[in-house]
């Protein structure tokens, strides 16, 4: 090592983002569904259980917003804006028979995320052949989803707040592995750059980053006496694929994603589609 | 330089070929002087004029071609060029440089000088004290050009870190005359003080404790006017200290450890290397071999770890280094023949006959002036070869007043030393403007209080 460029690398390269949890409040929590009285005391009662880590701590206010409260979107934002909720809890395709047809998520849900800062938690849609899956007792197995995890506090946070006692949260980050590929073939035209070497060490340098901060994490967990165990999952795959995977492997109770692209008005596109996909998964959108 | 083809310096040389050759040395030191102009390394301008040279040596009869004797009185033919090359000296540059190289893949240097930036707590006075004193032992125990780098590099990264960017400046300018001082530390801490206390037989401990008082009144007086100029000042507020402390926090020292037991036996061996450097001079056999063999030797036991991959640290030796080294003592060998250092040293006898102190001082001064503006490294080889010809004692004052001055004069303009052009790279690197106008000016105080403690020191305590 002789040049200012290779220290500066290495110096820079021992700078981490260490986690630095963030407060997450959640004290209200307002339930949006189009349901019959029926079918509403049975989701209550199925999101009060599963979402009982809440309660952890304090007392959390669950308030109803019926489908008879809003007959179109701008009366169920006025609901929200109203209540003012720390948490939404709701499902696909409100006032409307297209839960049937698993492509898209209806126009409330879309519009629902990209418009209010407040996170949405959406369930399994109950009409749903089966209803909702019997193995969602509590939040007991949460993967927090990310392309881009190291130094992003608030989504890592959101998992610790979700994780139920004892639990484990799993922290992913999957680079993709289509662009990691197309980088690849360009460098391996360049005769200046070793491609070989390109290869090992950005691989290597892509999949450290998160690997060091979800170190710091644990790190946090174990210092502050969470009552919570934590993995790390770090790859480079194809997104929606990989995602799937690990949700079956690991038994998957909860998804924690972000949802929001600062340079656009519509829900991020890898997002989009995992909202569409993972229908029998309950999703923490951020 | 070997001892036979000294024997041949004193032939009859005309005063027409003393000053034609003497014509070609001037223009040497002035094309080193406008290095950067001419876009040309330093191993390509000297290697051009040891083509002339010799040439012109040849032409002119006033090389000693033939075969050579040895100590068992055989007789070896080589190439004139060959014994005119000090190969003392390139063994030391070449194993210590392979050596310091390999030990920095172990993550032992960065290891300090993160530990050292977590210690500060990220309080910029207390940063500079540290980094200042990091600057001269690195500069001592490794060379100045490989401490500016690494330390100027760790500078740039903390203080972005911390959000003191209006600091870097005055960090690296600091940082960059303190190499010079750490230079100074031992006999290898710097390519003059090798070639000066080789020609002078200065040993390694002789040296260090002649020149240490000297460095560390230097390096305090250094720091303690740097942090008055540049406004460097210490933290005050709780809040302000506790935000400085989190952000060093985050810098993971194990980061560039590739193992803990590389790590370890880097650690053992730099010791060891720094301990058989410092007894050669009295080492069985190994006296015999030199600080070369020494160099050369810890280099080929760490590059055993790097066994399947040595091709990469010879691709990083820096040749145009141990080009330029070679081409000039070629060139120096043929100055020698045609006389002309016995010219200069004529020259220069009546300002050592100025008496033992005011003589003294002026080759000093004259030196750091000389050095400010081109290589010290020409010019502590062509006074080092003076100061033997005319049989200057090892004890002598005047052989420390080149090490001084050609060590210090490198402090005053941006060209002066290797370490300082590295140090402006680094802060043009950070889009910090210093043109060499503006250098000189920052440079001056420290570079005049520099020189001035050395001429004191020299006086009253070599």
């Amino acid at each position: 090592m002789s040049s200012v460029d290779q220290f500066e690398s290495i110096f820079k390269s021992a700078t981490k983002v260490r986690f630095n949890y963030q407060e997450i409040h959640i004290q209200t929590v307002l339930l949006v569904n189009d349901c019959d009285e029926s079918g509403r005391n049975h989701l209550l009662k199925f999101a009060t259980r599963f979402l009982r880590v809440l309660e952890s701590h304090k007392n959390v206010d669950w308030i109803l917003l019926n489908g008879s409260d809003f007959a179109n979107i701008e009366d169920l934002l006025k609901g929200i804006e109203r209540h003012r909720p720390d948490l939404i809890v709701t499902y696909r395709h409100l006032h409307s028979e297209s839960w049937q047809w698993p492509y898209s998520l209806g126009e409330h849900l879309d519009v629902m995320t990209q418009v209010t800062d407040t996170p949405v938690l959406v369930l399994p849609h109950p009409k749903k052949e089966g209803g909702i899956p019997e193995r969602l007792e509590k939040t007991d197995r949460v993967l927090v989803i990310t392309d881009h995890l190291t130094g992003d506090h608030r989504i890592a946070s959101f998992g610790v707040v979700f994780t139920h006692k004892n639990g484990t949260l799993f922290l992913s980050h999957l680079e993709d592995e289509e662009v990691f590929e197309r980088y690849m073939e360009v460098i391996s035209k360049i005769p200046d750059i070793d491609s070989d070497l390109a290869r090992e060490k950005i691989r290597e340098r892509l999949i450290k980053e998160p690997k060091d901060y979800i170190h710091s994490f644990q790190d946090y967990i174990k210092a502050q006496n969470k009552p919570i165990h934590s993995e790390a999952l770090v790859d480079l795959g194809k997104h929606l694929t990989e995602y799937k995977t690990w949700i079956e492997e690991h038994e998957i109770d909860l998804v924690i994603l972000n949802t929001k692209e600062k340079n656009q008005m519509a829900m991020d596109g890898t997002a989009y589609s995992l909202v569409v996909e993972l229908r029998d998964t309950p999703l923490l959108l951020l | 330089m070997q001892e036979s083809t000294t024997h041949h310096a004193a032939h009859s040389v005309s005063m027409g070929t003393t000053l034609l050759f003497a014509t070609v040395l001037v223009g040497l030191i002035a094309c080193l002087a406008l290095e950067e102009k001419l876009h040309a390394k330093k191993s390509i301008i000297v290697g051009l004029f040891s083509v002339i040279t010799l040439l012109m040596g040849d032409v002119f009869h006033i090389l000693p071609i033939g075969a050579l004797v040895n100590v068992f009185d055989e007789k070896i033919t080589l190439p004139v060029y060959i014994p005119a090359v000090d190969w003392g000296v390139i063994a030391i540059i070449l194993g210590s440089s392979i050596f310091v190289d390999v030990v920095s893949r172990s993550g032992l240097f960065t290891w300090v000088a993160i530990r050292l930036t977590k210690e500060s707590k990220g309080d910029p006075l207390k940063l500079l004290y540290y980094y200042g004193v990091m600057t001269v032992v690195f500069s001592a125990v490794l060379n100045n050009v490989t401490a500016m780098i690494i330390v100027g590099s760790l500078t740039g990264v903390s203080l972005s870190k911390l959000e003191r960017g209006n600091l870097l400046l005055g960090f690296l300018f600091i940082e960059g005359l303190l190499t010079n001082i750490g230079g100074l530390l031992t006999l290898i801490s710097s390519v003059p003080n090798i070639i000066v206390g080789n020609a002078a037989g200065i040993t390694f401990i002789q040296f260090f404790l002649r020149a240490s008082p000297f460095v560390l009144v230097a390096t305090v007086a250094t720091l303690i006017l740097g942090a008055k100029l540049f406004k460097i000042k210490s933290l005050t507020g709780d809040e302000e200290k506790s935000k400085a402390r989190a952000m060093v926090e985050s810098f993971d020292e194990n980061d560039g450890i590739e193992t803990e037991a590389f790590f370890k036996f880097s650690g053992i061996i730099l010791v060891l290397f720094i301990l058989t450097i410092a007894t050669t001079s009295v080492l069985p056999y190994i006296k015999d071999l030199g600080m070369g063999y020494v160099a050369l030797s810890f280099a080929a036991i760490t590059l055993v770890r790097y066994k399947s991959r040595v091709d990469e640290f010879y691709r990083a030796i820096d040749w145009d280094l141990l080009g330029f080294f070679v081409g000039l003592f070629v060139v120096i060998n043929v100055m020698e023949h045609a006389q002309v250092l016995n010219l200069i040293g004529k020259g220069m006898v009546p300002i050592i006959a100025m008496g033992e102190k005011l003589g003294t001082v002026s080759v000093m001064f004259g030196a750091a002036l000389f050095s400010s503006v081109t290589d010290n490294i020409p010019l502590s080889a062509i006074l080092a070869k003076i100061l033997s010809n005319i049989g200057t004692s090892s004890d002598s004052a005047l052989w420390w007043s080149v090490i001084f001055g050609s060590n210090l004069g490198g402090n005053l303009t941006p060209i002066g030393s290797a370490s300082t052009l590295v140090a402006v790279t680094i802060m043009h690197k950070q889009n910090l403007k210093v043109s060499f106008a503006k250098f000189v000016k920052l440079a001056l105080p420290y570079a005049a209080m520099q020189i001035v403690l050395a001429a004191g020191y020299i006086l009253f305590f070599t």
